[in-house]
Formats: C-alpha cells, structure tokens, sequence
C-alpha cells in the first residue's frame, strides 16, 4: 500500500499518507490507540472504503478494489471485530457461504461442504465440529469459524481487527497458536491491535499509527513494549493514579439469585454480591456468561425465578422498573443503540427518559418541556456533548456524544447505585477519559458502582473489587490489588483462582 | 350425514384454499427474506382483474392467468423497490397498495367494461377442469375431486417447489441468509437489496395466481374487493405454518375448510353469520396455536410503526 | 414579528414535502383521467370547484370531514405507539352500533340518554379494540391481523342483527335500525345545511388530542414506546400498560367517529355503513400523509374529504369513478412514504454524519 490517503465526508482525516507492505509467511502488526486510523487502513485494503488518494499493489500489480469481493478474488481475507457469521446455520453451511459446494448446478451439497470443512481444519490445526450450529457456540469457537471462512476462500493475506477484544486470555492464547501455525504455512497476517503483548508475543514486524499518520516500522524483536507504548500514545504513559477507595455501608445486596431462561435452560445459577457505598465493583467475564441476565434482574427488566435483591435496605425483587429506579438505582446500558436511546427521538426525549416522573419535569401528568430544556442544556454542557439543538434527533449524534448524553443522564439521578455497563464501547479517547473521571466523581461523592466490561484493561483500572462470572455464577471475587489478567483469565475461563 | 356430502364440502374446500395457500406462500418468501409484505391483499386483487379482464379480451384461459401473474409481479415490485429500496415503512406501502389496488380495479373495471361494482359474463371462458384419469371413475373419490382446476393442483406443486428451493439450494440458502442477517450477506457479495426486492416480485407473481385462482376458480368473474382480507388470512396461515411451505399446505387447508363450512351452511344459518366463519376461524386459529414465542414476535411487531414517525 | 416569521418558516418545513407529495399525487391521477377518456384539468378545476370554492360544496365538504377526521385521530392515537390498528372500521361500526341502540331504546331524560349513549358508544368501541390488544399480550396475536378479521366480524354480526331482531320494518328495503330521536341530534349550524355541531366536536378532538400527545406523561410515554419499546422499557414505561391505554383510546376515538356521523347525519345505524363509504380508510390515509401529527391529521382530512366530495360530484357529472379520488390519495402516501425528496436534501448531511460515526467509533 502506498501513500494512503483517507479524508471522510465531514473532513476527518484518518489516514495521511500511510505505507505498508507484507511479505509472504510474515505477521505483520499495526499498533496504535482507538482513533488512530487503524480499522480505516485495513476497510481499504479490504475494500469496505474507497481511498482519497494512494494505491495498493499485490504481488507488484496495481490492484483497485470496488468491494470486499475484489480484495477476496486478490486473496485478502478479513476477520472482522463483528462477526459476520449465521447464527441459526451450522459450522459448516457458515464456513462455505458465498462458496458453496454445488450438485447438479443449484442444489446445496451439504455433505460435500461438511467433508470439505473438517478437511479444512484438520489441515491448520483448527479443531472444529462442523455440525454444531453457530449460535451454539462460544465466541472462540465463532472466531475460528470465521478464520476458517477466510481459509476456505483461499485467502493468501488475512487480516485481523481486534481479534482479542471479545476472547478470554487463555482463548488468545489459542488464537495466537492460530495465527503462527498459519503463518507456517504460508499466510501473510496483519493483526490489528492495541494490545502490545500480543504484539510482543507472535508479530514479525510491527508498524505503529497514531492520528492517522505513520509513525514508526520497527522489527518486533528490537523494539520493547514500553517504546511502542510511548510512540503509540505521543508521551511516555503515566499510569494514572487511582485514589484508594472508601468504602461505606452496603447499598445493594444480591443474594442466591436463579434464573432459567426458554427451553429451561439456566442463565443465572445462584449469584451473590454485594456493592458499598463509595466503591465500584466490576463484573468480569466473557459477553453471555450472564451478565446482562443478571443487571437486567437487578433494575427489573427481567424477573428471578428465586432469590433476592436489596436496594438501600429495601427488597426489590419482583418490583418494576420505575419503582426499582426510584427505590435509588439508574442504569446506563451496555447497547446505547438499542436501549440506551431512539434513534429517532429528540436529544430533549432521550434525555427525559426515566426523569419523566420527577417532580421536577411532571406537574400532574403534564410535562415541564421550559424547565426541562433548561436543565438538559445545562446538563449537556456540563458533560461535554456536542449537539446542535435539544430538537435534533439521537441518531445524529456521533457514538461518543450519545455515550456521554446517556451517562449524564443516568447520573443526573445521583442514584445510591450506578450500573454501568460497557460505558467505552466504541467511543473515542477523549470521551472515554471523561466518562471514567465521571465514574469516578461518583465514587468519590460515595456512590455505589456496578460496572460490567469486557474490556478487561478498563475493568481492573477502573474496579476496587471485582466479581467473574462464569457460566451464569460468580466464579470469583479479587481484590484490587489481587487482580491481574492472569488470575482474572483464568477464572473467566471457569478455573478455580488456586490453579 | 350423506358421506357424498360430506366429499363435496371437502372438495368445496379444496378450491377455496387455493387463494389462502399462494397468498400464504408469498407472504413466507417475504418474511423469510426479512421483507414484512402487507400489500398481498392489494397484489391478489390486482391479478383477480387482470385475469378476468385479459380472459375477457383473448379469451385463453392460459393468457389470462399468465397476465394476472405479471400483474401480481408489477405491484410486488412497486412494494419491494419502496420497501426495501426505498426503506419505506412496510406498513405504510402495504397498506396505501392495498387501498390503491382497490381503487385502480374499481377505475378500470369502469373503462374497460364500463359497469361498476363487479363484472360477470358468459363469453368469459371458464378454466378448464382437469380429469383425473383413474380417480373420476372411482365413485367416492370422483366427488372428492371433482371440478378441480389444474390451478388448484398446481398449487401444491409450488408450495413443495419453494420448499426445496429454500432449503436444498443455494440461491434458497442466500435468500435465508439474507433474512437472518443482513450484513453478513453483503460482506459475501449478496446483495440484500437485490434479494429482497426479487423476493417480493416473486410474493406478487404468487399472489397474482392465488387472485386469478379466486376469479377464475370455483367461478369466473371480478366484484370490487373481492379478495375480502384473504392476503392477510394468508399471512396468518403463513404465522401458523411458521413459514414452513409444506406447514403452511396444512394451515392452508384449515382456512380453506373454515370457508366451505361458511358456504355450504349458508342455507340453514343467516348468511350474515355463517359470512363471519373464517374471519372467526382465523383469530380462534391464530389463539390456539399461539406458543409462548412471544419475545421473538414482539421485536418484529413492533419494529414495524418504528419507521413510520 | 420574528416569531410569525419563525411560525412560517418551520410550517413551510413541516409542510413542504406533503404538498410535494399531493401535487405528484394529483399527477398520477391526472394521468388515470386521461386514459379514462377525460381532460384533467377541466376534471380537477371541477373538482374543487365542487369541494371547497362554493360555500355549499365547502360545507358539504367539511360534513364529510368530520368521520374521517375522527378517524385519523384514532389512527395516530394507537400507531404513535407502534401499535398497528387496522380496525378502526371494526371499531367505529361497533361502538356506533351499541351508541346508536342506547339512543334509541333507552327510557329517561334526552340529557341522560345522550350521555349514556356516548359512553356506551365509547366503551363498546374501546372494548373491541382491546380484545385484539388482549390476545396479543396472551397468546401474541398479531394485531395487524386480528384487527382486520374484526372490521369483517363487526360489519357481518351487525348486519345479522338489523336484518332481523332489531330491524326498522317500517321501511322494507332499506335494512336499518329506528331513527334516534330529534331532540339527539346534533343542532345544525346553517338551516337547511347538514352541516352541524359535529365538526366542531371533530376540532374539538384534534386539539384535545394534540395537548395529550405534546404535553402529557403518557403522550411522552406512547411516543417513546413506539420509537424503541426497549428504550421506554428500561425508562421505566410499563408497555403493557401502554399499549392497553393507546389501543383503547384509539377503540373510543373510533366510537365517536361513528357516533357523530349517526347522531350528525343519518340519525340511524344502517347496514355497513361504515364499510361502503370507507371513512376509516380514508383516516388512515390522512393519518400516514401527516405523518401521526394531530393537527396535521385534521387539516388533511378536511383535504381528502373535499376530494371525495369533489369526486362524488365528478362522478355524477362525467361518470369518472369517485374511486379517482381514492387512488390520488394513496399515491400521495406512497410518495410521502420514500420521502424521495427530503432524502435528497438530506443525503450529503446524513452521510457526513454517518462518516464522523465511523471515524469516531474506530
């Protein structure tokens, strides 16, 4: 790829003249912070965007890419952060799709493709039952369906966008064995990341981005995690001191709760906990161990079928979702898309929700629409949220400026209990940083915080104690000082912490 | 009770259930490409004119049905382009089709024959009926089908077709892939537009055969509105069927028998009663067979208004 | 000064794009009258010549209004929340049905009467409504279904009881119920005119209508539930509730439809009445072309129930169908519905945005 330039519609430049090559049997990583104009390089080598200027040569021949199709029939595979599988088929009609194996010119040889799939991952390593059906499956297992996607269309360059974001440590583990035994066998790879022990541990060559300019291409083994960082970040990091916590009398108390979802399958199996006052717990564990379940029963979107839920000494198991959050409980969710807002409601209808019923903003069933404005113009200065008028609708806000509106309306409760979960997911930097200085405000005003991630790195900066889920129950509780990937790895994992 | 009775109430059944199976089919091929179609209505009707009025002009029976399903066709892909590419909410086209289906009939039903209200007359020829070889010599099973057209038997034929076009061949399985996930589809170069657009051609070219089967079946001839709500009995039959093409055979058929109980008993309970049977006879179904999968019915029902604001 | 311009300014954005949509919509059906055999525009000058620009035809068009009117309210009432109610000709033909009986046979003081009437009327209308609501929330009925199949049951289970027990026999074809007595009627506002207090009644709902959803609690909540029922849900909103409440108030709104066009005009239920002149249809349609706004509702309907009357009169003097009217109409919102206009203006905006998304989300 040469001088790669992409400008977007609304004049954010991702990326300014970058270069790239890839030689053959090579891992190549590219580094850099969120924002950094990583993801944007790789669309455009996959042909998902369309450069502003540059242009990408295979094997020394100019290539133009219209789509993903194209960059496919050049033999560039992607495995992206979303996976783009069928949930309701099986592995094998998943892995064969666009490709399929035919009898008879239209019918769908199923027993051919199935043959051919355990061919496949016997031949790299990839143990995988090809009749299991997709939604069955662990993430783990989805990603290797996906990487086996790519091996199936006989791509020769696979990229990778996070890989690790959605996996448990011990998963990466295994996905790093992937990605060298591929490699061995002759695949060039691009493994897209932000974490640098990855990086450390299986790259050949790392090139690291930052503001969508190129800063450096350094050869793995001479370079150290801590160089990276500092070119990644612009500074040498501080890691940022966190003031030790302290922690008051207990707010919410959860106790043995059950919950068994359709087809009687069991999603909570007996959860305890416990959050105090000025204190944020965290929840870690791999995304459908639940989690979700288990926030939604505690503000009352779902009903347990046993065991009970304590608000600020007041039981709150069985009640709705109104007297729950007015019992002192608010909520930012984990998808700001599908619950945290309409789309097509206005900034002042997004941010009345859950406050309609305060006195503040309802006389008698009718609105306070003059006060209301007032006080979320107020609010969204405050936060920091770019918007234009309070009539505009969400879904033209940009995800960071919706995150925030969201958190200051949850805060704006100043509720005994804060849930929080996901509360970085796809946001920028800069709001990021201010969304954890605001969580942490809470804390520091004695507020009692529940927050749920899968980022593991925001969990243990974030959490003064942390819970792990693990197949529906706490499989483990640490310490802030106890808690390191490893330990928490392994307990996502299912493992006990002596092992 | 007369058994020979009982076999003419069960053929009179048979050939109401034709409408209700094609409707039901399109509807299947709509959802199961994730396209919600409420225009059925409105694309029967249009192949219900069409039908009689090429019958009228060609006299050929075979012209006639082949004109009403381009005609179906036609009005599907007016849904289809403003649904899917258009994004228009579907109950909004569907429902603005219907009634513009209905007022386009009754205009032409003006020009073209210069009467209003409905059009009937002896030099329309009739579909011809087809003779089974051994069964119409067999006394019991002659009346059982008896009158049958080969549009009726066609039907079925078309209903195990889609069954084996979803889910043994390739293009069925993208189809599938389309309605279960989007995106997904398009990162592999199918386009979900394309499809879905081809699909509810396909949903108005079946609908345009179930509405000359209803005006060229048991009798020839066109009355304003007379597809009377069979398009959405059809998308309930397809509900029940679970959007199973072989399922839905047998909803089909239920409804079909809902209608002959309405017309054979016509004579021994006021008419305005026995009129409401399948009306009744679809929401009673619809309950019954109601199971617990509400979460799943709740999204898709509710996504529907979503757009409309 | 600045504040009328202002006013201006936002009714011409709200506004522009529907009469866009109207004058596309006059041009599909001016091509229909061409091919009918006719000249289009000596057609439409007719037209509205006879619907609003003689006093007589205007009166007679804002009589016609008033069920249609109604009727759209009743649509925005139960759509709004995303609860997709294609029965309001079911509604209205019961709710009217049961008002129109309380009228006629009730015994008491015509004050009395009047009232339990209405609230019979209302109640019946609410009740039917609520069964299709009651089988989705148990058993997931579909709504858009089960309120069809009900508009058919309403019209034939009428119809059985007039033709029989509770038939006028005074009059031997016409299959009718007793008029209801004069002192019931709605007062006429012009002598000779039908044109009656019904009208202001139907204005009296939009407003009634428009503070409910603009400035209310539940208003607020129904909206919300509509856009993102998960949304509302987790704010606390009770769906069920929700959707119980707007699909009621949708079933009375029908009721009273019926009711004022019975208690205004035909002073007597007569067989499918509300099913020949499809007043519900037309509602529908003024409802989808505003948009779900009241007032915008309102104005539409008076809009499409001058082009009915102006049809009907074309009718009678070209013999053109008053189907004509009908088939503009829909094509009116089906070019609301693409939006195709606004689209294109907004286009390059939506994409800069959906681009900064991107950038932003990286």
């Amino acid at each position: 790829m040469k001088h790669i330039t992409k400008i977007y519609g609304n004049g954010v430049l991702a990326n300014d003249d970058m270069n790239l090559e890839l030689a053959e049997s090579e891992i190549l990583a590219v580094v850099g912070e969120n924002g950094a104009g990583k993801s944007t390089l790789m669309k455009i080598l996959y042909g998902l965007e369309h450069p502003t200027a540059g242009e990408i040569y295979i094997r020394g021949e100019k290539q133009v890419f219209k789509n993903p199709q194209d960059a496919m029939k050049s033999g560039i595979g992607m495995v992206q952060q979303n996976f783009m599988l069928l949930p309701p088929f099986t592995v094998a009609e998943n892995i064969v799709y666009g490709n399929e194996p035919r009898k008879s010119r239209f019918l769908f040889d199923r027993k051919k493709a199935k043959a051919e799939v355990d061919e496949l991952s016997e031949r790299y390593g990839l143990g995988i039952d090809s009749n299991l059906v997709v939604e069955d499956c662990p993430v783990g297992l989805q990603q290797r369906c996906e990487i086996l996607k790519v091996l199936y269309q006989n791509a020769d360059i696979i990229i990778f966008d996070e890989p690790s974001a959605v996996l448990t440590p011990q998963e990466v583990d295994s996905l790093l064995d992937t990605l060298r035994n591929l490699a061995k066998a002759g695949k060039s790879i691009i493994l897209i990341t932000h974490k640098l022990n990855e990086v450390m541990a299986v790259s050949d060559r790392c090139i690291v981005m930052r503001g969508g300019k190129h800063i450096a291409t350094v050869k793995t083994s001479e370079t150290s995690t801590k160089e990276l960082s500092a070119m990644m970040v612009g500074r040498e990091i501080v890691d940022a001191k966190i003031p030790q916590a302290t922690p008051g009398k207990t707010v919410l108390e959860v106790n043995d709760l059950v919950k068994t979802g359709e087809a009687g399958k069991p999603i909570l199996k007996g959860c305890s906990l416990h959050v105090n006052e000025g204190e944020i717990v965290g929840i870690a564990g791999v995304s459908g161990n639940g989690q979700t379940e288990l926030l939604h029963t505690i503000v009352g979107l779902m009903q347990a079928d046993s065991g009970n839920i304590v608000l600020d000494g007041k039981e709150i198991g069985g009640l709705d979702v109104r007297s729950i959050r007015e019992t002192g409980c608010a909520y930012v969710p984990e998808d700001r898309n599908t619950m945290g807002c309409a789309l097509k409601a206005t900034l002042s209808e997004t941010m009345l929700m859950a406050h309609q019923y305060e006195e503040m903003f309802n006389h008698k069933g009718i609105l306070k629409h003059k006060t209301a404005a007032e006080r979320f113009t107020a609010l969204l200065e405050q936060y920091d949220v770019k918007y234009s008028t309070l009539s505009q609708l969400s879904g033209e806000l940009s995800g960071g400026n919706l995150q925030k509106l969201i958190v200051a309306r949850e805060m704006s409760h100043h509720a005994k209990l804060l849930i929080v979960s996901e509360p970085t997911r796809g946001v920028d930097i800069g709001a990021m940083e201010f969304i954890h200085n605001q969580i942490l405000k809470q804390r520091a005003e004695g507020g009692a915080i529940l927050l749920v991630s899968s980022d593991l790195t925001e969990l243990l900066k974030l959490s003064d104690r942390i819970y792990v889920m693990y197949d529906g129950f706490i499989n483990g509780e640490l310490k802030r000082a106890e808690a390191k990937p490893e330990n928490v790895g392994i307990l996502m994992m299912g493992g006990s912490a002596d092992d | 009770m007369d058994i020979n009775y009982v076999l003419s109430v069960v053929n009179s059944a048979l050939r109401s259930t034709t409408p209700i199976l094609l409707a039901a089919l399109a509807s299947a091929i709509c959802t199961r490409s994730g396209v919600f179609n409420v225009a059925l209505e409105g694309q029967m009707l249009i192949g219900s004119f069409v039908g009689i009025a090429v019958n009228w002009v060609t006299h050929s029976p075979t012209l006639a049905v082949l004109a009403a399903i381009v005609a179906g066709g036609l009005v599907g892909a007016l849904v289809g382009i403003l649904q899917v590419r258009y994004n228009a909410a579907d109950m909004v086209v569907g429902t603005s089709v219907n009634l513009l289906v209905g007022a386009l009939t009754a205009i032409l039903l003006f020009v073209v024959f210069g009467v209003k209200g409905g059009f009937k007359d002896p030099a329309l020829v009739p579909l011809p009926k087809v003779k089974l070889p051994v069964i119409s010599e067999i006394p019991y099973l002659s009346t059982l089908f008896n009158n049958l057209s080969p549009l009726d038997y066609l039907s079925y034929v078309i209903a195990i077709v889609m069954y084996i076009y979803l889910f043994k061949t390739v293009k069925g399985y993208h189809l599938l892939s389309v309605g279960v996930k989007r995106e997904a589809a398009e990162s592999m170069g199918i386009s979900a537009v394309k499809t879905r657009i081809a699909a509810v051609i396909a949903s108005g070219c079946l609908c345009g055969y179930g509405g000359v089967a209803l005006s060229m079946g048991q009798v020839t001839l066109f009355a304003e509105n007379m597809t009377a709500g069979r398009g959405f009995i059809g998308m309930a039959a397809c509900n029940l069927g679970k959007n199973n093409p072989i399922a839905i055979i047998f909803a089909s058929l239920f409804f079909g028998f809902s209608d002959a109980f309405a017309a054979t008993t016509q004579n021994t309970i006021p008419s305005q009663l026995t009129q409401s049977v399948p009306y009744i006879a679809t929401i009673l179904a619809l309950i019954v067979f109601s199971r617990k999968r509400k979460k799943k019915a709740t999204k898709t029902e509710e996504s529907k208004a979503e757009a409309v604001s | 000064m600045t504040k009328i311009k202002n006013a201006a300014l936002h009714m011409f954005k709200v506004l522009w794009q529907p009469f866009l949509a109207i004058f596309l919509g006059l041009i599909v059906g001016a091509i229909v009258i061409l091919i009918v055999g006719h000249n289009p525009i000596t057609v439409y000058i007719t037209m509205f010549q006879k619907s609003f620009f003689t006093l007589h035809y205007l009166l007679q068009s804002l009589t016609r209004s008033v069920p249609i009117l109604v009727c759209s309210l009743a649509i925005v009432a139960s759509w709004r929340a995303g609860y997709i109610n294609l029965g309001v000709e079911g509604q209205m033909t019961v709710g009217s049905f049961v008002g129109t009986l309380v009228a006629v046979y009730m015994p008491g003081p015509t004050f009395v009467v009047i009232i339990a009437a209405v609230l019979c009327g209302m109640m019946a209308g609410a009740a039917y409504s609520l069964f299709a609501a009651f089988i989705y929330d148990k058993f997931n009925v579909s709504i858009v279904i089960s309120t069809l199949m009900m508009n058919y049951i309403a019209t034939y289970i009428t119809t059985y009881f007039i033709t029989f027990s509770l038939r006028d026999t005074s009059s031997v074809y016409a299959i009718q119920t007793k008029e209801i007595a004069m002192a019931m009627r709605l007062p006429r506002i012009l002598p000779g005119k039908p044109f009656n207090l019904g009208f202001f009644i139907a204005i009296a709902l939009v407003i009634l209508l428009m503070f409910v959803v603009s400035k209310t609690k539940f208003g607020y909540e129904s909206k919300m539930t509509g856009l993102n029922p998960v949304f509302a849900q987790y704010g606390g909103v009770k769906k069920t509730r929700v959707m119980y409440s707007t699909m009621a108030l949708s079933g009375a709104i029908a009721a009273c439809a019926g009711m004022l066009e019975i208690f205004g005009i035909k002073f007597r239920f007569v067989e499918s009445m509300f099913t020949s002149t499809g007043y519900a249809w037309t509602g529908l349609m003024a409802a989808l072309i505003s948009g779900l706004h009241p007032i915008g509702a309102g104005f539409t309907s008076i809009f499409l129930a001058g082009m009915q009357v102006g049809g009907q009169n074309i009718q009678l003097s070209t013999g053109i169908p008053v189907q004509v009217a009908t088939l503009i109409q829909s094509s009116i919102i089906l070019f609301v519905s693409v939006q195709l206009f606004a689209n294109w203006r907004k286009k390059s905006k939506l994409k800069a945005a959906a681009d900064s998304k991107k950038a932003g989300d990286e």
